[in-house]
Protein backbone atom coordinates (compact mmCIF):
# COMPACT_ATOMS: atom_id res chain seq x y z
CA UNK A 1 0.00 0.00 0.00
CA UNK A 2 1.11 3.22 -1.26
CA UNK A 3 1.73 5.73 1.90
CA UNK A 4 -1.11 8.47 2.14
CA UNK A 5 -3.60 6.54 0.18
CA UNK A 6 -7.16 6.90 1.94
CA UNK A 7 -8.07 3.86 3.40
CA UNK A 8 -11.35 4.46 1.97
CA UNK A 9 -11.25 5.95 -1.77
CA UNK A 10 -14.32 8.52 -2.45
CA UNK A 11 -15.10 5.78 -5.05
CA UNK A 12 -15.02 3.04 -2.95
CA UNK A 13 -16.89 5.43 0.06
CA UNK A 14 -20.15 6.63 -2.56
CA UNK A 15 -20.37 3.00 -3.98
CA UNK A 16 -21.00 1.88 -0.14
CA UNK A 17 -23.71 4.63 0.67
CA UNK A 18 -25.20 6.12 -2.20
CA UNK A 19 -27.79 3.34 -1.71
CA UNK A 20 -28.99 4.90 1.38
CA UNK A 21 -28.47 8.62 -0.02
CA UNK A 22 -30.89 8.02 -2.55
CA UNK A 23 -33.18 6.14 -0.25
CA UNK A 24 -33.33 9.28 1.82
CA UNK A 25 -33.38 11.53 -0.83
CA UNK A 26 -36.74 9.41 -2.49
CA UNK A 27 -37.85 10.22 0.72
CA UNK A 28 -37.63 13.42 1.45
CA UNK A 29 -38.81 14.84 -1.99
CA UNK A 30 -42.39 14.29 -1.53
CA UNK A 31 -42.01 15.58 2.63
CA UNK A 32 -40.19 19.01 0.95
CA UNK A 33 -42.88 19.00 -1.72
CA UNK A 34 -40.26 18.23 -4.96
CA UNK A 35 -42.63 15.98 -5.92
CA UNK A 36 -46.03 13.80 -5.74
CA UNK A 37 -46.58 11.18 -3.94
CA UNK A 38 -48.14 8.49 -6.30
CA UNK A 39 -51.47 7.75 -4.33
CA UNK A 40 -51.37 4.56 -3.68
CA UNK A 41 -47.30 4.83 -2.14
CA UNK A 42 -47.44 3.31 1.60
CA UNK A 43 -47.27 6.01 4.00
CA UNK A 44 -43.87 7.41 5.07
CA UNK A 45 -42.06 5.64 7.65
CA UNK A 46 -40.89 8.62 9.97
CA UNK A 47 -38.38 6.47 11.67
CA UNK A 48 -36.94 5.35 8.44
CA UNK A 49 -35.85 8.92 7.18
CA UNK A 50 -34.47 9.93 10.95
CA UNK A 51 -32.50 6.80 10.84
CA UNK A 52 -30.84 7.83 7.42
CA UNK A 53 -30.73 10.93 8.54
CA UNK A 54 -28.37 10.20 10.89
CA UNK A 55 -26.23 8.10 9.51
CA UNK A 56 -26.37 10.69 6.39
CA UNK A 57 -24.95 12.91 8.87
CA UNK A 58 -22.08 11.03 9.77
CA UNK A 59 -21.13 10.30 6.48
CA UNK A 60 -20.57 14.19 6.04
CA UNK A 61 -18.56 14.35 8.90
CA UNK A 62 -16.50 11.49 7.78
CA UNK A 63 -16.16 13.00 4.42
CA UNK A 64 -15.15 16.34 5.78
CA UNK A 65 -12.86 15.12 7.48
CA UNK A 66 -11.06 13.22 5.43
CA UNK A 67 -11.46 16.13 2.55
CA UNK A 68 -13.07 14.30 0.06
CA UNK A 69 -14.02 15.66 -2.89
CA UNK A 70 -16.85 18.31 -3.19
CA UNK A 71 -18.38 16.56 -5.78
CA UNK A 72 -19.36 14.28 -2.91
CA UNK A 73 -19.32 16.71 -0.25
CA UNK A 74 -21.99 19.18 -2.12
CA UNK A 75 -24.54 16.56 -2.24
CA UNK A 76 -24.40 15.59 0.96
CA UNK A 77 -24.48 18.82 2.57
CA UNK A 78 -28.03 19.31 0.93
CA UNK A 79 -28.94 16.11 1.92
CA UNK A 80 -28.41 16.74 5.09
CA UNK A 81 -29.50 20.41 5.27
CA UNK A 82 -32.78 18.81 3.57
CA UNK A 83 -33.45 16.45 6.38
CA UNK A 84 -32.43 18.90 9.07
CA UNK A 85 -35.69 20.68 7.95
CA UNK A 86 -38.01 18.25 7.65
CA UNK A 87 -36.91 16.55 10.96
CA UNK A 88 -36.81 19.54 13.51
CA UNK A 89 -39.81 21.73 11.61
CA UNK A 90 -42.50 22.38 14.33
CA UNK A 91 -45.94 22.25 13.12
CA UNK A 92 -47.41 25.25 14.77
CA UNK A 93 -50.76 25.64 12.86
CA UNK A 94 -54.41 24.15 13.23
CA UNK A 95 -58.03 24.92 15.24
CA UNK A 96 -56.44 23.59 18.40
CA UNK A 97 -52.89 25.47 18.62
CA UNK A 98 -55.79 28.80 17.91
CA UNK A 99 -58.01 27.84 20.99
CA UNK A 100 -54.77 27.38 22.72
CA UNK A 101 -53.33 30.72 22.01
CA UNK A 102 -56.06 32.40 22.99
CA UNK A 103 -57.33 30.43 26.30
CA UNK A 104 -54.09 30.40 27.68
CA UNK A 105 -50.92 31.79 25.79
CA UNK A 106 -52.49 35.33 25.05
CA UNK A 107 -53.52 36.18 28.35
CA UNK A 108 -51.03 34.33 30.21
CA UNK A 109 -48.43 36.24 28.05
CA UNK A 110 -50.17 39.50 29.43
CA UNK A 111 -50.13 38.68 32.82
CA UNK A 112 -46.68 37.78 33.08
CA UNK A 113 -45.77 40.99 30.96
CA UNK A 114 -48.43 43.22 33.79
CA UNK A 115 -45.74 45.58 34.49
CA UNK A 116 -45.17 46.68 30.94
CA UNK A 117 -48.95 46.43 30.38
CA UNK A 118 -49.65 49.55 33.46
CA UNK A 119 -46.73 51.15 32.56
CA UNK A 120 -48.08 51.70 28.62
CA UNK A 121 -51.31 52.33 30.21
CA UNK A 122 -50.06 55.16 32.11
CA UNK A 123 -48.59 56.32 29.18
CA UNK A 124 -51.38 56.28 27.16
CA UNK A 125 -54.14 57.18 29.30
CA UNK A 126 -52.63 60.13 31.54
CA UNK A 127 -52.10 62.56 28.47
CA UNK A 128 -55.14 60.81 27.50
CA UNK A 129 -56.73 62.61 30.57
CA UNK A 130 -54.56 65.69 30.95
CA UNK A 131 -54.89 66.78 27.33
CA UNK A 132 -58.86 66.14 27.48
CA UNK A 133 -59.80 67.90 30.41
CA UNK A 134 -57.34 70.55 28.72
CA UNK A 135 -59.69 70.69 26.26
CA UNK A 136 -62.45 70.59 28.09
CA UNK A 137 -61.68 73.97 29.68
CA UNK A 138 -60.12 75.69 27.26
CA UNK A 139 -61.70 74.47 23.63
CA UNK A 140 -59.98 77.22 21.71
CA UNK A 141 -57.09 75.05 21.97
CA UNK A 142 -58.12 72.32 19.70
CA UNK A 143 -56.41 74.94 16.96
CA UNK A 144 -53.11 73.95 18.22
CA UNK A 145 -53.61 70.17 17.25
CA UNK A 146 -55.84 70.26 13.94
CA UNK A 147 -56.65 73.05 11.51
CA UNK A 148 -60.17 74.51 11.84
CA UNK A 149 -61.12 72.47 8.96
CA UNK A 150 -60.81 69.30 10.67
CA UNK A 151 -62.32 70.53 13.76
CA UNK A 152 -65.52 71.50 12.13
CA UNK A 153 -65.37 68.11 10.38
CA UNK A 154 -65.11 66.33 14.03
CA UNK A 155 -68.35 68.20 15.04
CA UNK A 156 -70.43 67.28 11.60
CA UNK A 157 -69.58 63.55 12.33
CA UNK A 158 -70.64 63.77 15.73
CA UNK A 159 -73.22 66.00 15.76
CA UNK A 160 -77.12 64.76 16.65
CA UNK A 161 -78.96 64.82 13.22
CA UNK A 162 -75.98 62.58 11.12
CA UNK A 163 -76.74 59.55 9.86
CA UNK A 164 -74.55 57.38 10.92
CA UNK A 165 -71.61 58.33 13.37
CA UNK A 166 -68.00 59.18 13.48
CA UNK A 167 -68.19 59.81 9.68
CA UNK A 168 -69.28 61.07 6.39
CA UNK A 169 -71.88 59.05 5.01
CA UNK A 170 -70.00 56.21 3.80
CA UNK A 171 -71.01 52.47 4.00
CA UNK A 172 -70.64 50.66 6.99
CA UNK A 173 -68.18 47.84 4.82
CA UNK A 174 -66.17 50.77 3.38
CA UNK A 175 -65.38 52.21 6.92
CA UNK A 176 -64.28 48.48 8.13
CA UNK A 177 -61.70 48.66 5.60
CA UNK A 178 -60.39 51.99 6.44
CA UNK A 179 -60.63 51.36 10.15
CA UNK A 180 -58.70 47.58 10.11
CA UNK A 181 -55.64 49.62 7.99
CA UNK A 182 -55.66 52.98 10.22
CA UNK A 183 -55.98 51.33 13.34
CA UNK A 184 -54.09 48.03 13.19
CA UNK A 185 -50.89 50.58 11.62
CA UNK A 186 -50.78 52.66 14.98
CA UNK A 187 -51.06 49.34 17.52
CA UNK A 188 -47.85 48.12 15.29
CA UNK A 189 -46.15 51.22 15.08
CA UNK A 190 -46.61 51.12 19.17
CA UNK A 191 -44.76 47.47 19.07
CA UNK A 192 -42.46 48.21 16.55
CA UNK A 193 -40.86 51.62 17.89
CA UNK A 194 -39.61 49.73 20.76
CA UNK A 195 -36.56 48.93 18.61
CA UNK A 196 -35.68 52.17 19.07
CA UNK A 197 -34.45 51.55 22.88
CA UNK A 198 -38.32 52.13 23.58
CA UNK A 199 -38.27 55.86 22.67
CA UNK A 200 -41.29 54.74 20.12
CA UNK A 201 -43.29 53.16 21.51
CA UNK A 202 -43.02 56.09 24.58
CA UNK A 203 -43.36 58.30 22.13
CA UNK A 204 -46.40 56.55 19.67
CA UNK A 205 -48.26 55.99 22.73
CA UNK A 206 -48.11 59.37 24.10
CA UNK A 207 -48.95 61.46 20.65
CA UNK A 208 -52.25 58.69 20.35
CA UNK A 209 -53.26 58.99 23.88
CA UNK A 210 -52.98 63.13 23.84
CA UNK A 211 -54.88 63.40 20.29
CA UNK A 212 -57.44 61.17 21.19
CA UNK A 213 -57.92 63.25 24.39
CA UNK A 214 -57.90 66.01 22.60
CA UNK A 215 -60.92 65.42 20.30
CA UNK A 216 -62.86 63.63 23.10
CA UNK A 217 -62.63 66.90 25.27
CA UNK A 218 -63.29 69.02 22.74
CA UNK A 219 -65.97 66.80 21.86
CA UNK A 220 -68.04 66.83 24.84
CA UNK A 221 -67.39 70.70 25.34
CA UNK A 222 -69.37 71.36 22.37
CA UNK A 223 -72.35 69.30 23.49
CA UNK A 224 -71.33 66.43 21.38
CA UNK A 225 -70.65 64.58 24.59
CA UNK A 226 -73.74 62.29 24.22
CA UNK A 227 -73.46 60.97 20.52
CA UNK A 228 -69.60 60.55 20.63
CA UNK A 229 -69.11 58.76 23.79
CA UNK A 230 -71.89 56.62 22.76
CA UNK A 231 -70.23 55.87 19.78
CA UNK A 232 -66.80 54.87 21.00
CA UNK A 233 -67.52 53.25 23.89
CA UNK A 234 -67.85 50.10 22.60
CA UNK A 235 -65.08 49.37 20.51
CA UNK A 236 -62.52 51.45 22.61
CA UNK A 237 -62.66 48.62 24.67
CA UNK A 238 -60.94 46.38 21.80
CA UNK A 239 -59.35 49.26 20.71
CA UNK A 240 -57.79 51.47 23.22
CA UNK A 241 -56.61 48.37 24.98
CA UNK A 242 -54.84 46.61 22.00
CA UNK A 243 -53.18 49.47 21.57
CA UNK A 244 -51.90 49.25 25.47
CA UNK A 245 -50.76 45.67 24.77
CA UNK A 246 -49.05 46.84 21.79
CA UNK A 247 -46.83 49.52 23.27
CA UNK A 248 -46.34 47.16 26.58
CA UNK A 249 -44.80 44.91 23.91
CA UNK A 250 -42.71 47.78 22.52
CA UNK A 251 -41.44 48.77 25.86
CA UNK A 252 -40.82 45.22 26.63
CA UNK A 253 -37.69 44.83 23.84
CA UNK A 254 -37.57 48.64 24.13
CA UNK A 255 -36.23 47.61 27.82
CA UNK A 256 -34.94 44.32 26.57
CA UNK A 257 -32.01 46.81 24.44
CA UNK A 258 -31.11 49.35 27.29
CA UNK A 259 -31.15 46.85 29.99
CA UNK A 260 -30.03 43.26 28.69
CA UNK A 261 -28.58 41.77 32.13
CA UNK A 262 -25.95 39.11 31.77
CA UNK A 263 -27.06 38.56 27.88
CA UNK A 264 -26.04 40.12 25.19
CA UNK A 265 -27.92 43.16 23.23
CA UNK A 266 -29.27 40.79 20.58
CA UNK A 267 -29.30 37.86 22.80
CA UNK A 268 -31.93 39.65 25.28
CA UNK A 269 -33.61 41.24 22.11
CA UNK A 270 -34.63 37.79 20.42
CA UNK A 271 -35.55 36.39 24.07
CA UNK A 272 -38.08 39.71 24.58
CA UNK A 273 -39.56 39.57 21.18
CA UNK A 274 -39.80 35.71 21.46
CA UNK A 275 -41.43 36.46 24.85
CA UNK A 276 -43.93 39.51 23.45
CA UNK A 277 -44.79 38.29 20.26
CA UNK A 278 -48.08 36.28 21.32
CA UNK A 279 -49.12 39.95 23.29
CA UNK A 280 -49.06 41.61 19.78
CA UNK A 281 -50.47 38.49 17.79
CA UNK A 282 -53.41 38.70 20.47
CA UNK A 283 -53.74 42.35 20.19
CA UNK A 284 -54.16 42.17 16.08
CA UNK A 285 -57.17 39.94 16.96
CA UNK A 286 -58.32 42.32 19.44
CA UNK A 287 -58.12 44.99 16.43
CA UNK A 288 -59.74 42.87 14.01
CA UNK A 289 -62.52 42.73 16.35
CA UNK A 290 -62.70 46.60 17.25
CA UNK A 291 -62.50 47.37 13.88
CA UNK A 292 -66.06 45.58 13.03
CA UNK A 293 -67.66 46.92 15.84
CA UNK A 294 -66.59 50.65 14.87
CA UNK A 295 -68.40 50.13 11.39
CA UNK A 296 -71.35 48.26 12.13
CA UNK A 297 -72.09 48.35 15.61
CA UNK A 298 -70.77 51.80 17.02
CA UNK A 299 -71.83 53.70 13.92
CA UNK A 300 -75.49 52.62 13.99
CA UNK A 301 -77.62 55.52 14.83
CA UNK A 302 -80.89 53.90 15.23
CA UNK A 303 -79.57 52.21 18.63
CA UNK A 304 -80.80 53.61 21.44
CA UNK A 305 -77.77 54.91 23.47
CA UNK A 306 -78.96 53.02 26.57
CA UNK A 307 -78.38 50.04 24.97
CA UNK A 308 -74.75 50.96 23.20
CA UNK A 309 -73.85 51.75 26.96
CA UNK A 310 -74.63 48.43 28.40
CA UNK A 311 -73.23 46.99 25.37
CA UNK A 312 -70.06 49.09 25.69
CA UNK A 313 -70.10 48.01 29.44
CA UNK A 314 -70.50 44.35 28.79
CA UNK A 315 -67.12 44.91 26.01
CA UNK A 316 -64.86 46.52 28.81
CA UNK A 317 -65.90 43.79 32.02
CA UNK A 318 -65.37 41.31 29.37
CA UNK A 319 -61.73 42.35 27.72
CA UNK A 320 -60.07 43.15 31.48
CA UNK A 321 -61.48 39.95 33.22
CA UNK A 322 -60.65 37.93 30.11
CA UNK A 323 -56.94 39.01 30.34
CA UNK A 324 -57.02 38.83 34.34
CA UNK A 325 -58.59 35.69 34.87
CA UNK A 326 -58.70 33.53 31.28
CA UNK A 327 -56.18 30.62 31.41
CA UNK A 328 -54.90 30.91 35.10
CA UNK A 329 -55.54 27.66 36.14
CA UNK A 330 -53.88 26.35 32.96
CA UNK A 331 -50.67 28.94 33.21
CA UNK B 1 -12.04 36.18 5.50
CA UNK B 2 -14.44 37.77 2.69
CA UNK B 3 -16.63 34.68 2.58
CA UNK B 4 -19.77 35.65 4.75
CA UNK B 5 -21.12 31.98 5.52
CA UNK B 6 -23.02 31.63 8.57
CA UNK B 7 -22.51 28.20 10.56
CA UNK B 8 -25.22 25.81 12.32
CA UNK B 9 -24.60 23.45 14.51
CA UNK B 10 -27.23 20.61 14.79
CA UNK B 11 -28.09 18.34 17.33
CA UNK B 12 -25.86 15.83 15.43
CA UNK B 13 -22.71 17.59 15.65
CA UNK B 14 -22.63 18.27 12.10
CA UNK B 15 -22.06 21.98 10.89
CA UNK B 16 -24.63 23.57 8.38
CA UNK B 17 -23.39 26.31 5.78
CA UNK B 18 -25.94 28.89 5.66
CA UNK B 19 -25.10 31.67 3.13
CA UNK B 20 -26.76 34.93 4.03
CA UNK B 21 -28.08 37.09 1.09
CA UNK B 22 -26.79 40.84 0.81
CA UNK B 23 -28.34 43.84 0.45
CA UNK B 24 -28.64 44.04 -3.51
CA UNK B 25 -30.44 40.49 -4.04
CA UNK B 26 -33.32 41.13 -1.15
CA UNK B 27 -33.80 44.37 -2.77
CA UNK B 28 -34.47 43.19 -6.31
CA UNK B 29 -36.94 40.15 -4.06
CA UNK B 30 -38.54 43.01 -2.42
CA UNK B 31 -38.83 45.20 -5.70
CA UNK B 32 -40.74 41.87 -7.15
CA UNK B 33 -42.69 41.56 -4.59
CA UNK B 34 -43.79 45.33 -4.60
CA UNK B 35 -44.82 45.16 -8.10
CA UNK B 36 -46.72 41.71 -7.37
CA UNK B 37 -48.69 43.42 -4.57
CA UNK B 38 -49.10 46.62 -6.69
CA UNK B 39 -50.52 44.59 -9.92
CA UNK B 40 -53.05 42.84 -7.60
CA UNK B 41 -54.39 45.93 -6.06
CA UNK B 42 -54.53 47.35 -9.70
CA UNK B 43 -56.70 44.55 -10.75
CA UNK B 44 -58.81 44.58 -7.84
CA UNK B 45 -59.23 48.45 -8.39
CA UNK B 46 -60.66 47.53 -12.01
CA UNK B 47 -63.07 45.39 -10.95
CA UNK B 48 -64.10 47.08 -7.46
CA UNK B 49 -64.46 50.25 -9.36
CA UNK B 50 -67.87 48.71 -10.74
CA UNK B 51 -69.09 47.26 -7.40
CA UNK B 52 -68.99 50.90 -6.02
CA UNK B 53 -68.67 51.28 -1.85
CA UNK B 54 -68.56 47.69 -0.82
CA UNK B 55 -66.09 46.94 -4.05
CA UNK B 56 -63.97 49.85 -2.09
CA UNK B 57 -64.31 48.39 1.02
CA UNK B 58 -63.36 44.97 0.09
CA UNK B 59 -60.13 46.74 -1.83
CA UNK B 60 -59.11 48.33 1.47
CA UNK B 61 -59.21 45.12 3.00
CA UNK B 62 -57.28 43.27 0.81
CA UNK B 63 -54.46 46.47 0.81
CA UNK B 64 -54.40 46.20 4.00
CA UNK B 65 -54.02 42.17 4.10
CA UNK B 66 -51.20 42.63 1.44
CA UNK B 67 -49.47 45.24 3.68
CA UNK B 68 -49.12 43.27 6.49
CA UNK B 69 -50.08 39.49 6.18
CA UNK B 70 -48.57 38.95 2.60
CA UNK B 71 -44.74 38.36 3.54
CA UNK B 72 -46.00 35.93 6.63
CA UNK B 73 -48.32 33.91 4.94
CA UNK B 74 -45.80 32.96 2.26
CA UNK B 75 -42.96 32.90 4.46
CA UNK B 76 -44.86 30.11 6.45
CA UNK B 77 -45.70 28.27 3.65
CA UNK B 78 -43.57 25.04 2.51
CA UNK B 79 -40.94 27.09 0.76
CA UNK B 80 -40.70 29.48 3.28
CA UNK B 81 -40.30 32.54 1.23
CA UNK B 82 -42.55 35.47 -0.92
CA UNK B 83 -42.74 34.61 -4.67
CA UNK B 84 -39.96 37.45 -5.14
CA UNK B 85 -37.42 35.74 -3.13
CA UNK B 86 -38.43 32.63 -4.70
CA UNK B 87 -37.84 34.01 -7.81
CA UNK B 88 -34.31 34.65 -6.38
CA UNK B 89 -33.50 31.59 -4.99
CA UNK B 90 -33.08 33.04 -1.68
CA UNK B 91 -35.38 32.09 1.34
CA UNK B 92 -36.06 33.16 5.21
CA UNK B 93 -34.77 30.64 7.96
CA UNK B 94 -33.91 30.63 11.47
CA UNK B 95 -30.59 31.52 12.69
CA UNK B 96 -30.17 28.05 13.16
CA UNK B 97 -31.04 26.68 9.67
CA UNK B 98 -34.52 25.36 11.06
CA UNK B 99 -38.10 26.24 8.55
CA UNK B 100 -39.16 29.79 9.91
CA UNK B 101 -41.82 29.52 13.03
CA UNK B 102 -44.86 31.63 13.00
CA UNK B 103 -44.11 34.18 15.78
CA UNK B 104 -41.00 34.18 14.24
CA UNK B 105 -42.38 35.60 10.76
CA UNK B 106 -44.71 37.63 12.56
CA UNK B 107 -42.25 39.26 14.56
CA UNK B 108 -39.98 40.08 11.36
CA UNK B 109 -43.04 41.30 9.22
CA UNK B 110 -44.61 44.05 12.13
CA UNK B 111 -40.86 45.34 12.73
CA UNK B 112 -40.79 46.40 9.60
CA UNK B 113 -42.41 49.56 10.85
CA UNK B 114 -38.98 50.43 12.43
CA UNK B 115 -36.74 49.19 9.67
CA UNK B 116 -38.53 51.19 7.41
CA UNK B 117 -37.98 54.96 9.38
CA UNK B 118 -36.86 57.53 8.42
CA UNK B 119 -37.90 56.37 4.90
CA UNK B 120 -37.41 53.83 2.38
CA UNK B 121 -35.89 51.12 4.39
CA UNK B 122 -33.21 53.63 5.83
CA UNK B 123 -32.13 51.78 9.04
CA UNK B 124 -32.81 48.78 7.81
CA UNK B 125 -30.46 49.58 4.51
CA UNK B 126 -27.73 50.25 7.55
CA UNK B 127 -28.04 47.44 9.86
CA UNK B 128 -27.76 44.87 6.40
CA UNK B 129 -24.89 46.97 5.37
CA UNK B 130 -23.22 47.05 9.18
CA UNK B 131 -23.79 43.13 9.70
CA UNK B 132 -21.79 40.25 8.48
CA UNK B 133 -24.96 38.25 8.41
CA UNK B 134 -27.38 40.91 6.55
CA UNK B 135 -29.87 40.87 9.13
CA UNK B 136 -32.21 44.04 9.36
CA UNK B 137 -33.59 44.88 13.00
CA UNK B 138 -36.56 42.55 12.17
CA UNK B 139 -34.62 39.77 11.86
CA UNK B 140 -32.22 40.72 14.74
CA UNK B 141 -35.61 41.02 16.83
CA UNK B 142 -36.95 37.55 15.39
CA UNK B 143 -33.62 35.90 15.37
CA UNK B 144 -34.60 35.06 11.48
CA UNK B 145 -31.91 34.49 8.53
CA UNK B 146 -32.38 35.53 4.95
CA UNK B 147 -30.23 33.02 3.18
CA UNK B 148 -29.56 31.99 -0.36
CA UNK B 149 -30.97 28.41 -1.19
CA UNK B 150 -28.21 25.44 -1.87
CA UNK B 151 -27.56 25.21 -5.35
CA UNK B 152 -28.34 21.47 -6.55
CA UNK B 153 -24.43 20.14 -6.64
CA UNK B 154 -23.90 19.45 -10.52
CA UNK B 155 -22.06 16.16 -10.58
CA UNK B 156 -19.10 16.48 -12.17
CA UNK B 157 -17.39 13.56 -14.70
CA UNK B 158 -13.88 12.75 -14.55
CA UNK B 159 -11.99 12.44 -17.89
CA UNK B 160 -10.79 8.58 -18.21
CA UNK B 161 -7.30 9.41 -17.49
CA UNK B 162 -5.00 6.40 -16.71
CA UNK B 163 -4.81 6.50 -12.66
CA UNK B 164 -1.01 6.87 -11.51
CA UNK B 165 -0.12 6.37 -8.07
CA UNK B 166 1.95 9.22 -6.33
CA UNK B 167 5.25 8.76 -5.42
CA UNK B 168 5.22 10.33 -2.10
CA UNK B 169 2.47 10.82 0.75
CA UNK B 170 -0.20 12.92 0.72
CA UNK B 171 -1.79 15.39 3.07
CA UNK B 172 -5.67 15.23 3.12
CA UNK B 173 -5.35 18.89 1.53
CA UNK B 174 -3.45 17.84 -1.39
CA UNK B 175 -5.24 15.19 -1.93
CA UNK B 176 -8.18 17.26 -2.06
CA UNK B 177 -6.52 19.78 -3.74
CA UNK B 178 -5.54 17.77 -6.64
CA UNK B 179 -9.01 16.13 -7.31
CA UNK B 180 -10.50 19.60 -7.25
CA UNK B 181 -8.44 20.26 -9.94
CA UNK B 182 -9.17 17.32 -11.50
CA UNK B 183 -12.80 18.75 -11.07
CA UNK B 184 -12.12 21.90 -12.50
CA UNK B 185 -9.89 20.78 -15.74
CA UNK B 186 -13.11 20.66 -18.33
CA UNK B 187 -13.87 24.46 -17.92
CA UNK B 188 -9.75 25.53 -17.97
CA UNK B 189 -7.89 26.19 -21.25
CA UNK B 190 -5.14 23.68 -21.67
CA UNK B 191 -2.36 26.18 -21.08
CA UNK B 192 -3.79 27.53 -17.97
CA UNK B 193 -4.36 23.79 -17.06
CA UNK B 194 -1.07 22.89 -17.63
CA UNK B 195 0.23 26.04 -15.75
CA UNK B 196 -1.44 24.36 -12.51
CA UNK B 197 -0.98 20.95 -13.07
CA UNK B 198 2.81 21.95 -13.06
CA UNK B 199 2.59 23.41 -9.45
CA UNK B 200 1.33 19.83 -8.58
CA UNK B 201 4.06 18.23 -10.66
CA UNK B 202 5.99 17.04 -7.58
CA UNK B 203 3.20 14.26 -7.13
CA UNK B 204 4.29 12.17 -10.16
CA UNK B 205 7.68 13.37 -9.92
CA UNK B 206 7.65 16.18 -12.61
CA UNK B 207 8.95 18.71 -10.35
CA UNK B 208 10.28 21.81 -12.61
CA UNK B 209 8.51 20.20 -15.81
CA UNK B 210 5.53 21.58 -17.68
CA UNK B 211 3.48 20.04 -20.52
CA UNK B 212 0.33 17.85 -21.44
CA UNK B 213 2.14 14.62 -20.74
CA UNK B 214 2.76 16.17 -17.12
CA UNK B 215 -0.74 17.24 -16.84
CA UNK B 216 -1.95 13.98 -17.60
CA UNK B 217 0.48 12.37 -15.21
CA UNK B 218 -1.00 14.97 -12.69
CA UNK B 219 -4.62 14.15 -13.50
CA UNK B 220 -3.86 10.42 -13.37
CA UNK B 221 -2.71 10.50 -10.07
CA UNK B 222 -6.55 12.85 -9.46
CA UNK B 223 -8.10 9.90 -10.39
CA UNK B 224 -5.61 7.32 -8.42
CA UNK B 225 -6.93 9.38 -5.18
CA UNK B 226 -10.54 8.98 -5.91
CA UNK B 227 -9.82 5.10 -5.84
CA UNK B 228 -9.72 4.44 -9.32
CA UNK B 229 -7.03 1.40 -10.17
CA UNK B 230 -5.75 0.55 -13.39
Amino acid sequence: MVVGAPLVTPLHFEELYQAEWTELESLLDPLLGRKKRPSGAPPIQGERVAVLYRRACEHLALARARSYPAYILTPLERLTADAHQVIYQRREFGLAKLKYFFSVDFPGTVRANAGYVWLSAALFYIPALVIGWLMYVRPELILSVVDASTAASFERMYAEAAKAVGREAQSDVLMFGFYIRHNIGIAFQCFAGGLFAGIGSLFYLIYNGALIGAVAGYLTERGHGPTFWAFVATHSAFELTAIVLSGAAGLKIGYSLVAPGRLSRVQSLVAATRNCAPIVAGAAGMLLIAAALEAFWSSASWLPHLVKYGVAAGCWIGVLSYLTFQGRSAS
Amino acid sequence: MLDTVVAAETPEGIVLELHPAGLTVRFYAFLLDWLIRLVTMYAVALVAGFMGGVGTAFWLILLFALEWFYPIAFELGRSGATPGKQALGIKVVMDNGLPVTPAASFARNLLRVADFLPFGYGVAVVCMLLRKDCKRLGDLAAATLVVHEPHPAVRVTLEKVEPVAPIRALTPRDQAALVALAARAPTLTADRLNELASMAAAVSGDQGHCGSAVTHRVLGVAQWLLGRRS
